[in-house]
């Protein structure tokens, strides 16, 4: 077996957070509150920024055991041609949206590399933020992505357990436990700008895996300085195959375990979407979380209503069930009933593209005295960047 | 008459207002009037053109006597700052262009190298470059000798509340610099921007202390109140501190009389 990174286990700053996440801890959920309240109002302000998810396909070669899309599950196959892609991108338009999630299963033949660089090359025209949660990839398949447009990467380690995930995952490339924890790594080598973080609350010990999520976003932001980073925290929801959280995690802990967050790490930002109530997601607006999706579809499509005669939609199943269904219009008006404006857009497509700074410019210039390979990278060799993949 | 003389415009307000972090364009609006700004800036990446209702620049430019600094933030390199500030001068019409390259988007600090580096060249193309900055004495002298119109160094870490924290490089900023120095980020209270102003900065920009605040329009006018008042403290020259204690029995008796 592979050894465990080093991070995994370092404790260096972890003494605030896993008193913070204790049942026993000395801080009560309302003290935690009133300061998540503050960093985020001071550091974020009003605002609260959204995106929305297209499943572009949920063909899966993978057999997560909690996993409405795995590949063992009956549920129909399919994948959005570029026409359809371009109708959803309309429709989501219509909503206003502008920043989009795209996402497949595990790498397939039907949706494979070149089938997503289309997709993003595609949403990239039409969105002003495009990212993607798809599956594992080299560094040049996601500087490729890069340069098509694709900004940031998502990616949970579902859960940070080793045995777990072992257990959890029961074929496919999403085995390979060592192998998704590099992934955010890569994608940043790639350049790709930000990575989205996250564990799967339910499937393990939630604190065990918060406090290894938080390692995690610390040994990136040491490792690579220049990374955007967010945390999501999806809890599991009921779904195709009828998985039964083993560890379920209430709103207590929840929101215990969101402000923990906030206040350990009060630049970052923090992912809610539409898997949690509309209550519990009015409720932490303002109280931390800074990003939201909204009017969500968890199957393939499902935005465009042009579509509705063939009704696919109607006799899918999605990834999982939502539970806030609100429109974006509904969604938006609770938030300005808070106090809170809805941003649609806060990213800037001429930022687009892997970011070349001048310092990188002189890293690349040939020293005249050969350096020893090893002394030209603190990064494992096998993360250097080969040269770039362009779109076409 | 004191105005704040920026390339040849000049503002008789000296506090610039960011736009971000209110909870709607209305409050901002009823903020910016309040605060008596006449520079106010906005992102280039919250223009929006889809959606009127998060757009922050169609609100703005309908107000008269307005100037807008667009800015860069989310920009992480020289390159995309430059590409950004064509972008924003083409949708504003703005000469001004707020310089902000953060290569790490969660801690917002500026980069010191690729802001010089976009500094220089947008100061060549006739911007009126506004550089945010570090406290850094020598960097904002660097600044100056390529042309920017200003230099803005951080009180504090941005959105920190924080406030002077970087006095003492500030004073050294204000006291050697040919071109106006505005504090720029960190500042909580209006008695902090009097202080800067005291200090002889020539305006200063906050966001979040009035975005933030209980009530934002109130809050931008005891803004304005207060750096109004620390311009003219400043103006009419602060009694000297008194560097220490006279002792009582004279310390150089010793020497006799003449």
């Amino acid at each position: 077996m592979t050894a465990l990174p080093e991070w995994l286990t370092d404790n260096r700053d972890t003494a605030a957070l896993t008193d913070m996440l204790s049942p026993a801890s000395s801080r009560s959920l309302e003290t935690l509150a009133a300061e998540s309240r503050a960093i985020t109002l001071r550091r974020f302000g009003r605002t609260m920024t959204l995106y929305a998810p297209l499943y572009l396909s949920n063909y899966c070669s993978s057999g997560c055991a909690y996993c409405g899309f795995a590949s063992d599950r009956k549920t129909p196959r399919h994948r959005l041609e570029p026409d359809e892609i371009r109708r959803e991108l309309t429709a989501m338009k219509k909503l206003g949206i502008s920043d989009i999630l795209l996402l497949t299963g595990e790498r397939t033949a039907a949706a494979d590399f070149d089938y997503l660089r289309k997709c993003v090359e595609i949403a990239a025209q039409e969105m002003q933020k495009v990212s993607v949660e798809a599956f594992p990839m080299s560094v040049n398949e996601y500087r490729a992505l890069a340069d098509c447009g694709c900004t940031g990467i998502t990616i949970y380690q579902e859960t940070y357990n080793h045995e777990r995930y072992e257990t959890l995952h029961r074929w496919g490339p999403k085995k390979d436990f060592i192998d998704r924890l590099e992934t955010p790594a890569r994608a940043l080598e790639g350049g790709i700008k930000s990575v989205g973080l996250g564990v799967l609350l339910g499937l393990s010990d939630p604190v065990e895996d918060a406090l290894s999520l938080y390692r995690h976003v610390r040994h990136l932001g040491r490792t690579y300085w220049r990374a955007g980073m967010s945390v999501s925290f999806p809890r599991l929801r009921p779904q195709t195959g009828g998985y039964e959280p083993p560890f379920p995690v209430d709103d207590h802990l929840l929101a215990r375990i969101i402000f923990a967050f906030r206040i350990a790490l009060p630049d970052t930002e923090l992912v809610l979407s539409t898997r949690e109530s509309a209550t519990f997601r009015d409720g932490m607006a303002g109280l931390g979380i800074t990003r939201m999706s909204v009017e969500s579809k968890t199957t393939v499509g499902g935005y465009s209503v042009s579509e509705s005669k063939n009704s696919r939609e109607k006799k899918d199943e999605g990834q999982f069930e939502i539970s806030d269904s609100r429109t974006a219009r509904e969604f938006c008006a609770a938030l300005r009933n808070q106090n809170i404006e809805p941003v649609f857009k806060n990213w800037e497509p001429s930022y687009n593209g892997p970011s070349s700074s001048i310092s990188h410019e002189i890293q690349t210039i040939r020293p005249t005295t050969p350096i020893a390979p090893e002394m030209q990278s603190n990064k494992p060799s096998s993360l250097l960047t080969p040269e770039t993949e362009t779109c076409h | 008459m004191d105005v704040l003389q920026l390339g040849s415009y000049t503002f008789s307000s000296r506090l610039i207002l960011g736009t971000g972090k209110f909870s709607n364009s209305r409050v901002m609006l009823e903020a910016v009037r309040a605060s008596g700004a006449q520079l106010v800036t906005v992102a280039l990446r919250r223009f929006n053109r889809q959606q009127a209702e998060d757009d922050l620049f169609g609100p703005l430019s309908s107000i008269e006597g307005i100037t807008l600094m667009p800015n860069t933030s989310g920009a992480s390199t020289a390159k995309e700052a430059i590409r950004a500030a064509h972008i924003a001068r083409e949708l504003s019409g703005s000469a001004f262009i707020k310089v902000e390259i953060h290569p790490n988007p969660q801690h917002l600090m500026p980069d010191p190298i690729e802001t010089f580096e976009a500094a220089r060249i947008l100061a060549k193309e006739g911007f009126l470059v506004m550089p945010y900055i570090a406290a850094d004495p020598v960097l904002a002298k660097r600044l100056e000798e390529v042309g920017c119109a200003s230099v803005m160094p951080l009180g504090s870490a941005i959105g920190s509340g924080q406030g002077l924290a970087m006095s003492e490089m500030l004073n050294i900023i204000i006291r050697e610099s040919g071109i106006p120095v505005i504090v720029d980020a960190g500042l909580r209270s209006p008695s902090e921007a009097a202080h800067a102003m005291e200090m002889g900065c020539e305006a200063v920009l906050v966001n979040s202390a009035v975005a933030a605040a209980g009530n934002p329009p109130e809050m931008a006018e005891a803004f304005a109140e207060a750096v109004a008042a620390g311009r003219k403290a400043f103006r009419a020259g602060l009694m000297q501190k008194s560097g220490s204690a006279v002792a009582t029995s004279p310390l150089t008796s010793f020497l006799g009389t003449f």
